[in-house]
């Protein structure tokens, strides 16, 4: 990582926070427009894909059913549930708006997202040891985890865990590997482990068992569309989280180096180690904004839809202070990420010998 | 519970696996709100029917709640809620009809003067127009009537008369039998609220007498004294109601105890909550906010909510003065000042009004 000392450290602190206060000194109806926009066609969506996925029947009604209902999930997790989890629009006063209480159409219960992600991963980002989304205890993303024989099938594990993302999500406060090393007890986990059962229960109760048995004569069209539509809204938010930290370039670091660090340093941790990727407006959209991953690791509780603009002024902050803005097309970014899992799958020695598993450029 | 309690609550938990959330009915409120902004569920909508223009700063807005709003008792408040830039705001004010009006044709009303500087109540005067929808709450307070037909005094100040409006238009209703004064201190002539609602009902309630006073009317103020009183027929065995600013209320209590009128047949409601001085409770303390992970100092009279607020967080809140409950908040350990009584708080887990709650010492909230 870039060294900075503690003058430049809190100068760059400085300039991220005037960005900062200059967009809560704006927040008001515009934005309480937006998200209110976003959330009508959400449940537009959710309801064409419920009202249609009966008559599935009929192929193309079946592709239109599974699509609007996949759109509708992943609108609903990424641009509404996890920014308004984030306290986003908290400001707005608005209880079902708000991020204590919040609850997402995924496994994983808001109340675990917020220990794991808002805490875990936003406080410690890329912190080796104490980030636990740094690839997701599954799988070897770098050089500071000593490889091991399993790692090289680690693609596998990579596969599975984008098919079946919001179980994945929903059990990592079961911390697995911990209970495995027995650092932890199994009867730790239990209101955990209660929790996880009942979102869980709830959700698969929902799209697998009663909107297929409300439509019985149908019942196995409604049940595969809905697990297509799950599917759909599983790889897309896997691959968009992927690329917020997992690209080539994007840093990881100590325990050491982040001891009793500043703000600043915080700041310089969260613009190294996240990674954007571009594309057009749906595209931001539907990755509610993750794709501006470094101006939402900066500033995670501004509404995401402002990152856009806030985008600009991060990119003169980093040009002034030297500091890289990793961005690239989204194919580009996902290509590397395809990369580093498949490059930390092998031996660090063997890695070594193949240039085009080191070098920054997608396979 | 009856047969329909119980679907209804077999529906409520399908609803809540179905939309994730405790409220299912408004999952859809977006949605309703463009067809019918009456359909909405998260809250009890309000049409504005008619806007009245009582004063230069005073307007009195007819509404009709939806049918499931539960009603209110004369002289009763309500908390309404509106979106005012983006940010949803609550206030309190006191409903000015009858409770006769709303069974009898679906309909209250609001009289809201504009307060200098006021962000709610200007934002009502400039906003609203026929057809707006507010959100209303239950309504609450215990500024109520005497069950029978007692001798009764109102002594009201400026926009201080609306909850009496309802109370003389509920007795006007009912054909209220005993004698009643009215005291209406007003700054000028041209302040009187719903002058010809009141004199409409002088006729309507034959034993009512009505004595309206300019304060302000001459270079020297004259404000409520002991004549104005002692002219009221049978003052001790009178029941008295106080509304009003707090400087009328003061001076009101101190007659009214030299008139030898006693504290229990005394009744009040106050515009804005009275703040107890905490001065002398030794105020202030470390706050830390355990979900966000936040540590604050705070000094002097500061209450949660502002501490909070100051600090970046955004709390739920409503009324800013002890009412709503909407700020409600699990406190895990420390001791807090409630401002409106000035009584200590255990030091224990319990719940806490973070807008009327002042740290003595460090506190812990799960926000």
């Amino acid at each position: 990582m870039k060294k900075m000392n503690e003058a430049q450290l809190a100068e760059l602190e400085q300039d991220l926070n005037a960005i900062r206060d200059d967009v809560l000194a704006d927040l008001g109806e515009r934005d309480a427009l937006y998200i209110r926009r976003v959330i009508r066609l959400h449940r537009s969506l959710e309801i064409a894909g419920r009202v249609m996925m009966p008559f599935g029947f009929i192929p193309p009604v079946f592709v239109a059913a599974t699509a609007a209902l996949g759109l509708s999930k992943i609108i609903e997790n990424m641009e509404i549930g996890h920014n308004v989890m984030h306290g986003q629009y908290d400001w707005m006063n608005d209880p079902s708006l708000h991020s204590l209480t919040y609850e997402w159409d995924t496994v994983c219960s808001g109340d675990s997202w917020r220990r794991t992600h808002n805490y875990e991963h936003h406080t410690y980002t890329n912190i080796i040891g104490k980030d636990r989304d740094y690839g997701y205890a599954v799988l070897r993303l770098s050089e500071d985890e000593k490889w091991r024989p399993t790692h090289a099938l680690q693609f596998i594990n990579y596969v599975l865990l984008s098919v079946f993302f919001q179980w994945g999500v929903g059990l990592h406060e079961l911390e697995a590997e911990r209970l495995h090393s027995r650092e932890i007890r199994l009867r730790d986990k239990i209101p955990f482990i209660k929790e996880f059962l009942r979102k869980g229960g709830r959700q698969a109760f929902k799209d697998y068992v009663f909107f297929p048995l409300i439509t019985f004569p149908v019942a196995p069209i409604v049940l595969a569309g809905n697990v297509c539509a799950n599917l759909m809204r599983n790889l897309w938010s896997s691959t968009v989280i992927f690329c917020g930290h997992f690209t080539q370039d994007a840093e990881t670091f100590s325990e050491q180096e982040c001891e009793g660090e500043s703000k600043g340093h915080w700041y310089l941790r969260q613009m190294t180690g996240s990674s954007n990727f571009s594309g057009g407006k749906l595209v931001h959209l539907l990755s509610g904004h993750l794709s501006y991953q470094i101006e939402h690791h900066v500033f995670p509780d501004l509404p995401a839809h402002r990152y856009p603009e806030i985008s600009e002024r991060v990119q003169e902050v980093c040009r002034k202070h030297d500091l890289p803005y990793n961005t690239g097309s989204f194919s580009h970014q996902y290509g590397t990420v395809l990369k580093r899992i498949l490059a930390y799958s092998l031996p660090d020695a063997m890695r070594r010998k193949l240039p085009q598993l080191t070098s920054g450029q997608p396979i | 519970m009856s047969a329909k309690q119980i679907q209804n609550s077999r529906l409520h938990w399908l609803g809540r696996q179905l939309f994730n959330r405790e409220d299912p009915a408004a999952y859809l409120d977006l949605l309703l709100e463009r067809i019918n902004p009456m359909w909405v569920q998260g809250y009890t909508p309000a049409r504005v029917e008619q806007i009245i223009q009582e004063t230069a700063d005073t307007r009195t807005f007819v509404l009709k709640p939806s049918r499931r709003w539960s009603g209110f008792q004369a002289g009763q408040h309500v908390n309404i809620g509106t979106d005012v830039n983006g940010v949803r705001q609550h206030r309190t004010f006191s409903l000015s009809s009858s409770p006769e009006l709303w069974q009898q044709q679906g309909l209250i009303t609001l009289t809201i003067k504009r307060l200098p500087g006021g962000l709610v109540t200007n934002w009502l005067h400039d906003h609203l127009e026929t057809g707006s929808v507010l959100g209303l709450g239950d309504a609450f307070g215990d500024f109520l009537l005497p069950e029978s037909g007692q001798p009764l005094l109102f002594i009201a100040g400026g926009s201080g008369i609306t909850p009496i409006l309802s109370q003389l238009e509920t007795m006007a209703a009912r054909d209220y039998l005993a004698p009643v004064t009215l005291l209406y201190y007003v700054r000028t002539q041209a302040d009187i609220i719903a002058r010809d609602r009141l004199e409409a009902l002088a006729s309507r309630l034959p034993d009512l007498t009505l004595n309206i006073i300019a304060t302000h009317a001459q270079e020297q103020p004259r404000y409520l004294n002991g004549q104005d009183l002692e002219a009221v027929p049978e003052i001790q065995s009178r029941q008295v109601y106080l509304c009003g600013p707090g400087g009328l209320m003061d001076l009101a209590g101190t007659l009214l105890s030299s008139q030898g009128v006693t504290e229990d047949r005394i009744h009040c409601t106050f515009f804005s909550a009275p703040v107890v001085d905490t001065a002398n409770l030794n105020p202030g303390g470390l706050v830390h906010f355990d979900r966000s992970h936040l540590d604050v100092d705070s000094e002097g009279n500061a209450n949660l909510l502002d501490i909070a607020e100051a600090a970046g967080l955004n709390p739920k809140h409503g009324c800013r003065m002890g009412i709503c409950h909407q700020c409600s908040c699990r406190k895990s350990s420390g001791t807090v000042i409630n401002t409106l009584t000035g009584k200590v708080s255990g030091p224990g887990e319990e719940t806490v009004q973070l807008c009327i709650s002042v740290p003595r010492g460090p506190v812990t909230l799960d926000i």
